[in-house]
């Protein structure tokens, strides 16, 4: 394995030069963005590996707690963007993600799969919360918007004496098994159409690819289980937002 | 006049609705008092807008008033359970809307435990043939539709149908399908039917009572014939002149 510094680092912006002088050629108006995005993923990667350093080196567990929390709230702020149809979406994106996180990581660690140390629980937390916010966000814009589009259904079935659940039952699966299709397609795809980052990063890093696999299947079944139970708890809570205690749908026409 | 209509069966006191919209507040009802007595029909009437559709969503608390009260034999809506209350008062909408699947799925939505004979007598009873039920919801005409809708609704066996604009997108003869209908089942299982109707004509050839709402305030009530030809205020003389929108 090569050693990779900052000269390699360096070396390799040759390849965003390339791309800004691609988009050039092309007339591609993104010259601009690809120069951003490459200084602020330096910054930001650079940031984010001292700050590791500095968790890791610590030993604390409070810290490695907090570091999550704010992995968390930055996550839920994202996902509650896509809750243009009903409002409380960062407090529904906040449980789901940490019942996620919390439910997959107990698991993890009752069952002796990984240690309480800073090492284990930020990177597979950062996996756990980047996949429950985007199931949460895919979940929170489909039951709006089916919910809205559908009115007449809902109402129908109100109107026949039906409760709001079961009225919006149907939404309510659609949206669920929506936010849970990108993982789904992970699970079929994966180790065929493109080897996943944690595998990749360890077979970089030097380890036997088979022991990058056996990793990778634990960073799977921890993912499906972590995007369905956000999806199910972000699908549960957002779609009640849109009936009150009358049995009425309260979204605005 | 049979002895159960004398019963009121839907009252509503000064009821009215708030809606925020667009940041401002509009009244789409107001101060509503009225008496809906059982076997009853009565067509509500008024321009675009009267809030006619408002009104009728407050009687099965698909929408609660802001103001005022609406009562059930008696008893305010909120003391029955919304679910069960809809049971009883059983609204349709203008573009019937049928759950996928066959015409029978739609028929037993509501009761699963219904025998093939009562869906053939539910098929009867709104004009349509029992072997109608194996027809895909999807493939029938908006006339069928409208009358698979009322006839989901009677396997509920409602005190009162609400209907909103039933033949609003019906031809002329699908329309006047639907309202013998709405006649018979008033008459035979004395049904208190309330109806929204954009078309005086159709609310003649349905007689019963009249309620004239002009922005969302009840203007003139009474037997529908007086109320279309000798209106008694100076906006039920502009309704049945067509000067209002």
């Amino acid at each position: 394995m090569i050693e990779t510094g900052y000269a390699q680092v360096l070396a390799a912006v040759l390849l965003a030069v390339l791309a800004i002088v691609l988009a050039k050629i092309k007339s591609i108006p993104v010259e601009k963005e690809i120069a951003f995005g490459t200084v602020r993923s330096f910054v930001q990667l650079v940031a984010v590996g001292y700050a590791l350093e500095f968790i890791f080196s610590s030993r604390s567990f409070w810290l490695v707690m907090l570091s999550v929390g704010v992995m968390i709230m930055v996550g839920a702020h994202t996902a509650a963007n896509r809750a243009r149809h009903f409002r409380g979406g960062f407090i529904i994106a906040f449980v789901s993600m940490t019942a996620a996180s919390l439910v997959t990581l107990g698991v993890m660690l009752a069952l002796d799969i990984i240690r309480t140390e800073a090492r284990y629980i930020i990177p597979l937390a950062g996996m756990i919360i980047s996949n429950s916010m985007n199931a949460s966000a895919v979940t929170f814009d489909r039951i709006g918007s089916d919910l809205k589009s559908n009115r007449l259904a809902v109402e129908t079935a109100l109107a026949l004496g039906k409760t709001w659940r079961q009225a919006s039952m149907r939404f309510y699966r659609d949206a669920v098994r929506a936010g849970m299709i990108s993982i789904l397609n992970f699970m079929k795809t994966v180790g065929i159409v493109a080897l996943p980052g944690a595998m990749t990063g360890m077979i970089l890093a030097g380890a036997s690819p088979l022991e990058a696999v056996l990793i990778q299947v634990v960073v799977a079944y921890m993912l499906i289980s972590a995007v369905t139970i956000a999806s199910i708890i972000a699908g549960e809570m957002a779609v009640r937002r849109f009936f009150n205690a009358a049995e009425q749908f309260v979204a605005e026409r | 006049m049979s002895p159960c209509q004398n019963t009121i069966v839907l009252e509503t006191r000064q009821v009215g609705r708030r809606i925020i919209k667009n940041g401002g507040v509009i009244r789409t009802v107001e101060g509503v008092s009225y008496s809906f007595f059982k076997a009853h029909i009565y067509n509500l009437v008024g321009p675009s807008g009267a809030g006619k559709s408002s009104f009728l969503r407050l009687l099965n608390r698909l929408d609660e008033p802001s103001e005022g009260e609406v009562l059930y034999f008696g008893k305010p809506l909120a003391s029955y359970p919304p679910t069960q209350l809809r049971k009883k008062v059983s609204m349709l909408f203008q573009s019937p809307y049928l759950f996928p699947g066959k015409v029978r799925d739609n028929l037993l939505y509501c009761c699963g435990d219904k025998s093939p004979e009562e869906i053939e007598s539910l098929l009867i009873r709104v004009g349509l043939s029992p072997d109608f039920a194996d027809k895909d919801a999807e493939d029938i005409s908006g006339g069928e539709r409208q009358r698979v809708a009322i006839a989901r609704a009677l396997s509920l066996e409602p005190e009162v149908l609400l209907l909103d604009e039933p033949t609003a997108s019906l031809d002329p003869s699908s329309s006047q399908t639907i309202e013998r209908l709405v006649l018979k089942l008033a008459d035979e299982l004395c049904l208190t039917t309330i109806i929204v109707t954009h078309n005086p004509d159709q609310a003649r050839r349905l007689g019963g009572e009249t309620i004239l709402l002009v922005k969302g305030r009840l203007i003139e009530s009474g037997q529908t014939e007086t109320i279309l030809t000798t209106p008694e205020t100076e906006l039920g003389m502009k309704y049945i002149n067509k000067e209002l929108i």
